[in-house]
């Protein structure tokens, strides 16, 4: 792939990663306590006041896992974010880049070399197609006197 | 089997060829290729093949203008640009929420920005690959004569 689509790829792949990570954060982000007078939606029953209330808080518990990946999710999206970047600055430095009049310069001097190698190559051509004819003339000639001195058989 | 209407007869232009054959300049001459602009399913082409600058698009361009454009330095300075917007934006999202559009406004801005000075790359990739192309021929072309040579 060249190197424009490449980055232009890239590009696409930095804002993919940017709206993954706000999406990701805004949908998995834990509800957040407004006041003191409402209750802690993390934390729902603060106060246990006897053993059994202990008990009973035991079962509703939150699964583990959720919590843990708020902290990493993060850290590992932007971490992506940063790689993306960076290769975006990578194939930056590796543009090959030159001027336009550079260019047209370039174009005309290979145009005109070019003319120069078509002519020769015309020239080679037809030395090699005369040199062809008069082979085969000689080829014929030789057969034709083979054929003649075998006559007599 | 429900019943549908037959296609349209085909343009009556072949009765115009009916004495090709015999002497073909009796009929018309094709049409010659459009020059400027067009219509087509209502909507008006051009032939001029050209990048729409930004201004067309109502975009605020926000590297510089110039004949001599370093576009490495812009893409560099966008692309830094874009981690501070992104990072910024991901601040006004914990602590003023209401408060993103602009942000992911000037994001926009800056993506478009950024495709716009990629796209304006691409004629020089297309001068790029002319001079290869040269190259190559001329060196075919050498090969050639080398090879009759012996």
């Amino acid at each position: 792939m060249d190197i424009i689509t490449q980055l232009q790829e890239q590009l696409n792949e930095m804002s993919v990663v940017a709206f993954n990570t706000f999406g990701t954060l805004q949908r998995d982000a834990p509800p957040d306590r407004l006041s003191s007078s409402y209750p802690d939606p993390l934390n729902p029953n603060p106060n246990p006041k006897t053993e059994e209330d202990a008990k009973t808080q035991q079962p509703p518990a939150p699964p583990q896992p959720p919590t843990l990946d708020l902290a990493e999710q993060p850290k590992a999206m932007s971490h992506a974010l940063v790689l993306a970047a960076k290769k975006f600055d990578a194939l930056v430095a590796a543009l090959p880049l030159s001027s336009e009049e550079d260019q047209l310069k370039r174009i005309q001097e290979l145009q005109a070399e070019n003319e120069i190698v078509g002519l020769e190559l015309q020239k080679q051509l037809e030395a090699a197609e005369l040199e062809l004819k008069q082979v085969e003339a000689l080829f014929n000639e030789a057969t034709d006197n083979c054929i003649n001195l075998k006559k007599p058989d | 089997m429900a019943t549908s209407s037959a296609y349209p007869p085909p343009p009556p232009f072949y009765r115009l060829y009916k004495d090709y054959e015999q002497d073909p300049s009796s009929a018309p001459e094709p049409p010659p290729p459009i020059d400027g602009e067009y219509m087509i399913y209502g909507l008006q082409h051009t032939t001029d093949e050209v990048l729409p600058s930004l201004e067309k698009g109502g975009i605020r361009q926000l590297y510089p203008e110039g004949p001599n454009i370093d576009f490495k330095k812009e893409l560099r300075t966008l692309n830094r640009e874009l981690q501070l917007h992104i990072l910024e934006l991901a601040d006004i999202l914990v602590e003023r929420p209401s408060q993103y559009a602009h942000r992911v406004e000037d994001i926009r801005i800056i993506f478009k920005n950024l495709h716009h000075l990629l796209n304006s790359l691409r004629p020089h990739q297309a001068r790029a690959t002319l001079i290869h192309m040269l190259e190559s021929q001329i060196q075919r072309r050498k090969q050639a004569i080398e090879d009759i040579k012996q």
